[in-house]
């Protein structure tokens, strides 16, 4: 809390500097070294004010959210004019990100609070109809904006202060309202709900990508095995397999003369986070095409009697209908995703999946089909 | 100069640090100075507290976008279209011959999906394009359209939300595909009728994203240049095929990117364009992959909605009646 305090009593003088304004400030040190440092810095800063536009937000060491919170309780403790309160609200919002406070409502609640209450409600129908106070407006709609861009949805507690700072014809009221009506409408939309925020954990997110991809087959088990089962196997990582008895089926029908291959790394996107996975994968079935589609039931030039209906002279046979597993360039039997994503944590993956009830694995040769990894900052090129 | 200052005091005094200059680059030309002062200059005129907003009319049905398109000349311009009359010709031919057979679809079978697109060569490509940030210098997200190694149309590229600092782009990272606007021969606009059609059914290979359908739906004066109905196409991500029926009545009218207050359903008989895109925003930055067999239409008994949004109104005077 000391070293809390230090700091932002240093900010203090800054943002007292820069405003050339002296007003008391919450937190004082008087500590003879302190004083030295933030002579040297004010004089930099003074030095730096022509020229470029810096906020005390910058300044701050510890970036979370108790700091950010108490910069705000630092500007409303300054003044009781709470002048520039726009301009600090917009340096407010430009740096949540790297305090880590874009998506808590909270904090754009307390943001929003920065504003003085009924002093911009419109009192008539022209300064309603014509933006009162449009500085202070645009502000708070640029603020609900920045929430819908980080996916935070507003609450009802937002709405009272909306309508205490700005009435019920104010803009960001408006805004509020449309945010209200559509956000709700998207929030669960997806037939593949996900945490939000998903976890940080690389395993939980495999868990969760493995689960995803297997919704194509209810039947498929999702398995969670270490590598260290594997005698062999040189990485220590976790392995997170999706197979369901339909593959484990195709598997061993598969001729032990061709190869399987796994294919990958592909990726797979849970929200914001990403992750690799792998396919094992085979050739494709062939299946005999059957005749009847060759025949043109338009065509009316050689009649014959059994051409149509019950009469018909074909033979009917029970054709075998065709899994979801084998697609036309290939039929996937499993999918997996490794701690390590390496040749040999797939290697012990196929180990473990020849001891969990796939003993055909064991003649089957397996090769890798690798895409070149690159790296997602080379192909970004600065413009 | 004055309301500036007044009205903002951080931008008032990156003004006067740049007046201050002001005397001595007026009457420098950018070029004398080996382009080093070029930097300075543009930004001494950007600094506007509001940006310049054309209320009343647009000009360009591009919305300026076009302004860097090089002009040709009249002869040119006749010799290629010269050059593109043969196919054209092509074009009205089959139309002709399409309204001499007179042979509509009389019954349009429920369950069945009529294929509007697939891509399966370089040629069905054709009446695509892909679009990006990074076109008009306004980002770094690139992406392409292009036939797979498993023989289906792919929309891959990278999303980087990465702003400029121009002090004009505020924020970035789109890539976006959309099909040429329905045409017939020599030229002329015309819209797609799917009025038969309740569904639309995309078969696609995705990566787990979100991404944004937009139907096109071009108005005849400027204000409904831009009208789009959007929804969302969640994508599951994986090896396998997943077929994507999307119903109309759950497409939502925007415009430029807005939602809109007053709400309309789609109507499937003024279809100009057809398109998916994606964004970077909220940190989904990075590589995206979608790959898309075929895009079809269906007719769906079942499915009896209208319209999936309220349709009362709104009280006065808050929204554009």
């Amino acid at each position: 809390m000391h070293f809390l305090r230090n700091q932002l009593s240093k900010l203090g003088r800054q943002s007292l500097i820069l405003s050339e304004r002296y007003y008391p400030i919450r937190y004082d040190s008087n500590t003879s070294t302190d004083e030295k440092k933030t002579d040297d810095k004010n004089k930099n800063f003074v030095f730096e004010k022509q020229l470029t536009l810096q906020s005390s937000f910058e300044n701050i060491t510890e970036k979370n959210r108790d700091t950010y919170l108490a910069m705000v309780d630092v500007f409303l403790d300054r003044d009781v004019h709470r002048r520039n309160h726009v301009e600090f609200i917009y340096a407010a919002l430009k740096h949540m990100e790297t305090f880590g406070v874009h998506r808590d409502v909270e904090v754009y609640k307390a943001l929003m609070n920065v504003m003085p209450k009924e002093k911009f409600i419109p009192r008539n129908m022209f300064q309603a109809e014509f933006m009162h106070y449009p500085k202070q407006q645009q502000c708070i709609i640029d603020l609900l904006e920045q929430m819908e861009d980080n996916g935070v949805m507003p609450d009802f507690e937002m709405q009272a202060i909306l309508l205490n700072t700005f009435g019920r014809r104010g803009h960001p009221t408006i805004k509020y309202m449309r945010m209200m009506y559509w956000m709700p409408k998207f929030k669960n939309q997806s037939p593949w709900l996900l945490p939000n925020p998903v976890p940080n954990d690389a395993l939980e997110l495999a868990k969760m990508a493995v689960k995803r991809m297997c919704t194509v087959d209810l039947h498929s088990n999702v398995d969670v095995y270490h590598t260290n089962e594997v005698e062999s196997a040189i990485d220590d990582t976790w392995i997170v397999s999706g197979m369901s008895p339909e593959q484990m089926q195709l598997l061993a029908q598969h001729s032990p003369e061709k190869s399987l291959r796994i294919e990958g790394p592909h990726l797979i996107w849970l929200r914001n986070q990403s992750l690799n996975y792998f396919v094992l994968k085979g050739d494709g079935k062939e299946y005999p095409m059957s005749t009847d589609d060759d025949e043109d039931m338009d065509d009316v030039s050689n009649l014959t009697f059994n051409k149509y209906g019950w009469a018909t002279s074909k033979q009917k046979q029970v054709d075998v209908k065709r899994s979801v597993h084998e697609q036309r360039d290939g039929v996937i039997y499993a999918v997996c995703a490794t701690g390590t994503s390496t040749k040999d944590s797939l290697l012990s993956w196929i180990r473990l999946l020849e001891k969990n009830g796939n003993p055909c694995l064991g003649q089957i040769p397996v090769l890798f089909k690798f895409r070149s990894n690159v790296a997602e900052n080379l192909l970004v090129t600065s413009s | 100069m004055n309301s500036i200052k007044g009205s903002c005091s951080l931008i008032a005094s990156l003004n006067k640090a740049l007046l201050r200059r002001y005397d001595h680059i007026t009457y420098l030309r950018p070029t004398l100075l080996n382009g080093n002062v070029s930097v300075v200059l543009p930004a001494a005129q950007l600094i506007h507290t509001t940006p310049n907003l054309q209320l009343f009319w647009e000009r360009h049905r591009k919305g300026g976008y076009n302004r860097n398109v090089k002009r040709v000349s009249q002869k040119e311009l006749i010799l290629n279209g010269l050059k593109e009359l043969k196919k054209e010709i092509l074009l009205w031919k089959e139309e002709v011959k399409e309204k001499l057979e007179c042979d509509p679809i009389l019954v349009y079978r429920p369950g069945e999906t009529d294929v509007m697109w697939q891509f399966t060569e370089e040629n069905d490509l054709e009446n695509w394009k892909v679009t990006s940030d990074r076109d008009h210098n306004e980002g770094q997200s690139f992406c392409s359209f292009d036939i797979s190694p498993a023989g289906h149309g792919l929309f891959s590229g990278n999303v980087q939300s990465k702003v400029p600092i121009d002090g004009r782009v505020k924020r970035a990272g789109y890539c976006n595909l959309q099909s040429l606007r329905a045409r017939k021969s020599f030229k002329r606009d015309t819209y797609w009728d799917w009025t038969p059609y309740n569904m639309l059914v995309i078969k696609l290979r995705g990566d787990g994203r979100s991404y944004l359908l937009n139907i096109a739906s071009e108005g005849l004066y400027d204000v409904w240049w831009n009208d789009m109905f959007h929804y969302v196409l969640y994508t599951r991500g994986g090896p396998h095929w997943q077929i994507a029926k999307i119903p109309f009545s759950k497409f939502f009218l925007s415009s430029k990117g807005r939602v809109q207050d007053k709400q309309a359903p789609l109507p499937l008989n003024r279809i100009s364009s057809f398109g998916v895109s994606v964004a970077g925003r909220g940190g989904h930055d990075g590589p995206f992959n979608l790959e898309i067999d075929y895009i079809g239409l269906e007719f769906d008994p079942v499915h009896t909605e209208e319209f999936a949004y309220e349709m009362y109104k709104q009280p006065k005077y808050t929204v554009a009646q």
